[in-house]
Order: structure tokens, then sequence, then C-alpha cells
């Protein structure tokens, strides 16, 4: 397993210069004018020339590349041309945000996906499960940014239960950074009233993001549950008399549930792809929207610096998942 | 079943406890703090580095200038200058400066920080810098006594006292002392160097800025709030929301549909007024078969002026290159108007009496609207036989297709908003050919045009200038460089206890914050 892992880690470096490199080509290739941009409606051209030397934008592609690639290495990520920031600092701000957003639609999903998987495989055919697949089916079928909307419109307008927008209400100030999560930095700093609106905050952009993956996951739970259901040893434990709960949790949830962890690590990268969308609707300070802005004006550093962090996120996720293969099936840490 | 029931009961209770309180309680805890939704995102302080909205706000508010632009048309009124004096040439301006302006740190406000700033904008080269490129030169300005300032101009410009509001002065000690590599602009990320009423309190990146007035300021009068809430809220559908629930206690990006959603709606009001912002479908005037003017006269006769205006919701029809509501505009101006006779009759003059053309029409990606313009036009066209090919494109590979007459395509839809109130900005950016090459002016040229925007742009006399921008209007109207469109009107929603507001047609969404109370 260890071996394994020292493997999978030293992937890491060569899967990240590739990623960079390819982001790297694409946004220099695409035609258009990001020094013209930066420059403003009225400059001249001398300021747009200006702006792209400042940039390097006018030296050659692998001398570009060279230069960002070799500050990447000292932890500078270049300045964005739209905000003028070092996108290292940008970054330190937005992402956090992002994975705090991302990691709490997870346990939703989590939370909700698995025992919903675990029912509906256990009551296999009854009313329960159709009602489920029914349920998960809508669920899988529906828009974002329509039931990002939605919930808006009935649980902070109709309903006025939760807020509208944003991580915090405007009155409160952000606890103190720690790691970014403003849950946990205001558990840290004992701000109750802060942890209170931040949960509250992340309640329904994190619903949101949730909803499909609840559905998949409950779907993958219950084909998982009812294969391991009809497993000779279930059936064993069962004519020894053990009693139903303990075979259900503690042999039966936990197999079935290694077929879901490959999915839970594949779910990380697609919420974060997802935040594009939930983080406009509801105003969330995040990467996505800052990757959406630098993709439509061309701002290269803050591209490859999301796409780099995304792919360094993606990748840990998986490899988390795969080391809790091993905890769930120790078959797997003995075999590799 | 009951006891879900109870469970669904403690939920509701719980989660309206918590949330219902949220707006209300809040707002009414800050009874002097007036909350601003917007979408402008604000990513430094520096008021030479930028020219967007954002930074409009810091110069009306964080910053002082030595003029100011109020109301509708926007009247030049004081603020660092008291009064000023301009020589019959209309190329000397000399500035009496307040003596009790006072930067934030407490250090007056003179002659040499105004000096210095209009040096700093020119060094930095970025920002509103182009309003006085050309103008005022490195030695342009004289120092005459700690409270007296002269410019003399290196050539006549009767626009200089619109664009003075949008040069702000900074602190010179403030940014000498953080000065670094770059004159302070690295600084300016996360400082301020200024002498407004408002002073900044906290900032969060894309999400909030508090600005605290500053109870030692200069200025006397102003609204009775103290704290003011830049609250960023990226959808127009959200800003009303919020401001519909009390959220929020203006909102400065509504759409059309948002204040027809607002009408009636009890504790809210809305000022909808004429804008500034044009839109029109530049032609390619140089390149390619809309090169040909009988095409482009053909063009727009045929195009459905009435349908655009009813696809546009809050706006008016142009009537020429300038928007009604500013000076210099002639009203007396004939423009084409959908006449298909009269369009097929400056078709059968071109190559292709019977049509059978296929043209490109590049709008902005995502902008819906200037999508459904392209359709009016390509509805339009049919009755030429032209077919029209609608292409979404993002801005910078529209900046891209701006460079020369090969790349950029027969039709181009744009959005030209101004930086100050006088005809010149439209004239100059839009139909002069210095401005080739860039987005407002690609390719259009046309050596009499030139002169007579030059003459204009010139001349101290109102009266002269009105009649020699009635002959600019005219000549370019005869060449139809353009598809003049619509002038968007401004929209902005307000809770009825804000008062002290006034509209400025000039970059609507960068409120004032200084006259602005909260009534009860």
């Amino acid at each position: 397993m260890l071996r394994y892992l020292l493997f999978r880690i030293a992937l890491i470096a060569p899967l990240l210069i590739g990623l960079s490199m390819l982001v790297f080509v694409i946004g220099r290739v695409l035609p258009g004018d990001p020094a013209g941009l930066a420059a403003g409606p009225y400059a001249t051209a001398e300021q747009r020339q200006a702006i792209a030397a400042e940039y390097g934008l006018d030296q050659p592609i692998p001398v570009q590349y060279w230069r960002y690639i070799t500050g990447v290495l000292e932890g500078d990520f270049g300045r964005s041309l739209m905000t003028r920031r070092p996108v290292a600092g940008d970054l330190a701000g937005y992402l956090p945000a992002t994975l705090e957003l991302v990691f709490f639609s997870l346990f939703i999903a989590i939370l909700i996906g698995i025992p919903l998987g675990l029912i509906a495989g256990i009551r296999r055919n009854s009313a329960t499960d159709m009602t489920i697949a029914a349920g998960t089916l809508s669920a899988m079928s529906m828009p974002q940014f329509f039931l990002g909307l939605v919930l808006q419109l009935v649980f902070g307008m109709m309903l006025s239960w939760l807020p509208l927008s944003g991580r915090l209400p405007f009155i409160i100030s952000p606890p103190p950074g720690v790691t970014g999560f403003y849950t946990i930095d205001s558990l840290i700093a004992g701000d109750f009233t802060a942890f209170r609106y931040s949960v509250l905050h992340l309640i329904l952009p994190a619903l949101t993001m949730a909803l499909a993956p609840i559905a998949t996951i409950a779907r993958i739970m219950r084909s998982s549950t009812i294969e391991v259901l009809q497993q000779d040893y279930v059936q064993t434990e069962r004519a020894l008399g053990l009693p139903s709960s303990l075979i259900l949790f503690k042999y039966v949830s936990k197999n079935a549930a290694s077929a879901t962890l490959t999915l839970i690590g594949l779910y990380v990268g697609w919420l974060l792809g997802s935040t594009v969308l939930v983080e406009k609707v509801f105003d969330w300070p995040g990467i996505g929207l800052y990757a959406t802005n630098a993709i439509l004006n061309q701002d290269f550093n803050p591209v490859i610096a999301v796409t780099l962090a995304i792919g360094v996120v993606f990748i840990l996720a998986n490899l988390v998942v795969d080391m809790l293969y091993g905890v769930l099936n120790p078959k797997v840490s003995n075999k590799q | 079943m009951l006891k879900m029931n109870r469970r669904q009961l403690m939920l509701s209770t719980v989660a309206a406890t918590a949330g219902a309180a949220i707006p209300s309680a809040l707002m009414a805890q800050q009874n002097k703090t007036l909350v601003i939704g917007n979408q402008g995102a604000q990513s430094h302080f520096d008021p030479h580095a930028g020219q967007d909205y954002p930074t409009s706000v810091l110069m009306r508010n964080i910053y002082d200038a030595l003029v100011d632009a109020v109301g509708a048309p926007p009247q030049i009124v004081p603020r660092v200058a008291t009064e000023w004096t301009i020589s019959e040439d209309g190329l000397v301006y000399t500035f009496k400066l307040n003596p009790n302006a006072r930067f934030h740190d407490g250090s007056p406000l003179d002659a040499e920080a105004v000096k210095y700033s209009f040096d700093r904008i020119q060094a930095i080269g970025r920002g509103n810098n182009w309003m006085i490129n050309g103008v005022v030169g490195p030695d342009s300005i004289k120092v005459i006594d700690d409270h007296t300032v002269e410019f003399t101009l290196l050539q006549p410009f009767a626009a200089f006292l619109q664009v003075l509001p949008w040069i702000s002065i900074v602190n010179p000690a403030v940014i000498e002392a953080n000065a670094g590599s770059d004159m302070g602009q690295s600084y300016l990320l996360n400082n301020t160097a200024g002498s407004g009423p408002f002073k900044v309190a906290r900032f969060e990146p894309e999400s909030v800025i508090e600005f605290k007035r500053d109870p030692e300021g200069w200025r006397e009068g102003g609204g009775n709030t103290d704290t003011i809430i830049w609250r960023y809220v990226r959808e127009n559908t959200n800003q009303r929301l919020m401001l519909q629930r009390g959220e929020i206690h203006m909102a400065v990006d509504l759409t059309s549909d948002d204040i027809v959603a607002l009408e009636g709606v009890p504790g809210v009001k809305t000022v909808v007024e004429p804008g500034d912002r044009t839109f029109s479908i530049k032609m390619n005037t140089e390149h390619g078969p809309t090169a040909d003017v009988n095409l482009r006269k053909a063009i727009s006769y045929a195009f459905d002026y009435d349908e655009m205006l009813r696809v546009s919701g809050l706006a008016e029809l142009m009537q020429g290159p300038l928007p009604s509501s500013f000076f210099g505009h002639d009203g007396s101006l004939e423009v084409p108007r959908r006449d298909i006779e009269k369009a097929k009759e400056y078709l059968a003059k071109t190559e292709w009496p019977e049509g059978g053309l296929t043209l490109d029409a590049v709008y902005v990606t995502g902008l819906e609207q200037e999508r459904l313009w392209c359709l009016v036009l390509l509805d339009s066209l049919r009755d030429l036989n032209i077919n029209v090919n609608i292409i979404p494109a993002t801005w910078p590979d529209m900046l891209s297709m701006a460079e020369s007459p090969e790349k950029f395509p027969p039709f181009f839809c744009v959005y030209l908003g101004v930086g100050y109130a006088d005809p010149d900005v439209i004239a100059y950016a839009g139909y002069h050919s210095s401005r080739n090459g860039g987005w407002q002016n690609p390719v259009y040229k046309n050596p009499s045009v030139d002169a007579l925007i030059e003459q204009a742009r010139y001349e101290p006399d109102s009266e002269k200038r009105a009649q020699l921008y009635a002959k600019v209007q005219r000549a370019i109207v005869d060449d139809a460089p353009d598809i003049f469109g619509v002038v968007e009107k401004s929209k902005v929603g307000l809770r009825d206890n804000v008062e002290g507001y006034t509209f400025t047609p000039i970059i609507v969404q960068a409120v004032d914050f200084f006259p602005l109370s909260l009534k009860g």
C-alpha cells in the first residue's frame, strides 16, 4: 500500500506540469487581445503594448511558459491582468470559499445519499424503493442554475428562512482567517454568531450542488447493497442468527460503500466544476467565478492557477479515496 | 405521520427564527448604514489605474477632484476648487483651491498635490489618462501658490472642465512613502491616499467594501449616513429580490424587466432616466461588401427600428450618433427609418441589386440583448434578400477583430459608454480616424469628419461648437457607418427611506455617497 501511495504521489508533479503546459498553450494560441482589454477602452496602441510588455505577453510562448513555471515553483503565479493583484493572493482568498462549499455539499450528499441507497437496496422493489428511484431520477435531471433559483425563490423569498446569497451577512465581519473556511474559523475564534450565519449561508448553494450527487450516490449504493445482500457471507450471517442491524451496518453497508467511494472521489472534481454556475447564482466569492471572469477576459495567469488548483484538489481527493479503500477493505491494502 | 409533522414543525420554527431575522433585524440595527447592491467588483483603490465604474466610485467618494459633475444634464460645480477663470483663448485655466481641503491623514490638499496627481496619472498612462492625453503636457501645470494652480493646455479643449471630475487628487506624501517601483500602484491595491468624505473600513474582494464617513472630513453638509456597504451582487435578479426584501437600500444594475417587476412593490421606488450608453451596429466601411456606402444606406433603411425599440425594454431610439440628452445633439437631424422602397433604391446602385449576400454579424457572447438586436437585423434584411450569419464572440476576440479592416466583420455590435458629459467623448472616440484599430471606431475614417470633430473639440464658444457638432452629425449620418440603435434608460432602484439621491447620467452606478441619508 505504501509503495503504491508513493508511486501515486510521485505522479502528481508530471501530471501538473502536463496540465499547466496544455492550458498555457491553449490560452496563448486563442485569438484575442487580453492586453487591449486590460488597458481599457480608450488606451492608445503604446499603452496596450506597454501592458503586453509588462506581463510578458510580447515574448515567444516557450519563453513565457518557462518564466511562468519557474515562478510557480517559487510560489509566484504571476499577476492578474484584470485585478492587477498577485494571483496567489487571489487564490488564497477564493479557493477556501469554494472548498468549503464543495466539502459541505459532499457532506450533505453522503449524509443523505448513502442511507437512501441503503434503504432502497434493502427494500428492493417496494414502494419506498420506487419513490427513491423516482426522486433520484428527477434530481439528476434538474439543471443546477434552475434549482438554485427555485431554492432562492422558495426558501429565500417566499418563506424567508434562508439568506439569498453571499457567505455572511454584510454586517458580520468574517472570522480571523486560519483555514479560510468560515465555519471552522468562526468556531476556532469562538464566534458562534458568525458560525451560525456561515452555516445558514452554506445551505442553499450546497444543497443546489448536492442534489445530483445525492441521486447518483443513492443509486450506486442501492445496486451495491443489492449485490452485497446476495453474497454467501450475508446469507451465512443470517443463518447464524446475527441481528439484522449488525449485518446491515457492520457488513453490508461497509462493503457496499466501497463502490460508492470511487464515485465520491470523482464527485469532488464534478462539484469543483459546478461551482462556476452555483457561485454566480449565490454570489459566492470562490474560484468558480474568478475562473469564469478570467476566461472571458483571457486573463491567462488566473486561468492556469485555477486549473492547477483544481487539479491538485482532484488528485488529492482521489488519493484519499484510494487510501480509504484500504480502510474499508483490508484485502485491498494487503494486495498492494 | 404525526412524528414527521412535529419534526417538520420544529425545523420550520428553527429555520424561521434563524433566517427570517437576517435582513430586517440587521438592517434595523444599523439605521445609519446604507447598503448598495452592485455588479462592480473592486480590486484596487488607485483612482489613476482604472476607468470602470468601481474605480469611479472611489473617485467620487474616497478621493476628491478639482470640480464635480452633478445633476442631469451634468453641471460642473466646485469641489476642491472654489472658483476658476478661463483665458479668452481657452488655453489657461486658473483654479483657486479651498484652503480647508485636507487629506485623510490631516495634511493639506494644496496646489502641489494637484500637480503631483496630474503628473502621476500621466506617468502611469492608464485609467482616465486618455481624457487629458494631448491636452495636458508635462509642463502644463504651474503652482502659483499653495491654493492656486494654473493649467496651460497644449491646445484648447472645450470639454476640459467636464473631464476634471474624473482625475482624482492623491496624497503625495502617502504615495511617495510607498512608491516602490510602480509609483505606489502596488500600495494602492489595498490602501488609499485620498481626501474624500469616506474612508475604507473593510475590504473583502468580490464581496463587500465598507465605507465609513470621515468624521474629520473637510466638506460641509452631507447626509446622515455614517456607513455605506458596497455589496457585490452579481445577478441583477438577486439585486432586485434583495431590494424587495429590504436587504439592500439601492440597486444600481437593474434591467427593464426588474423595473417592471418592482412596480407597485411597497417600500421601493425606482428612478428611470435617459442614459448615456449608446448601442449601435457598426459596419465595415473599409473592407468587403459594406465598404459600399450604398449598401450601408440600403441596410440602414431596411432595418426595423420600431422592432428594435420593442425588444429593447426601457430605451429610446438614437437620432444619429449623439444621445439626445447631450449638448450639441441636433434635434432636426434626419436619420434613416425603415423604408423598404428607399432601401431597394440604394441596393440597386450596388453590385448586388438583387441581394443574395450573406454577411456576418458579431455580438458579445452572453449579451442576450445584443443577440435580440442581431435577430432584428436578420429579419429586417430578408426583404433585401440579404442573409445574416449571427456569430457570438468573447470580448477579447471582438477586440482582436477590431484591429484591422480585413479582420473586422460586416456588422459589429457595440455599446459605447461615455466617460464625461460632452459630445467630444462620443464624436472623438467613436468617429475620429485616430481611434481606428480600437473597438469604438475600428475602421471608419473621413478626413472632413475628422477636421470637424477637431474644430469642435477646440472651439471655446458654445454656440459655434453646437453648430460644428450639427455638421459632424450630418456628415456621419450621410456616410452611414453605423446602424444607429438605442440609448438604454438608466435604471436605479431605491428603498423609500433613502433621501438625498441625485441622478447624474454619467457613470450612473458610481453613486455619490456624500448627500445620502436614511429617513427614520
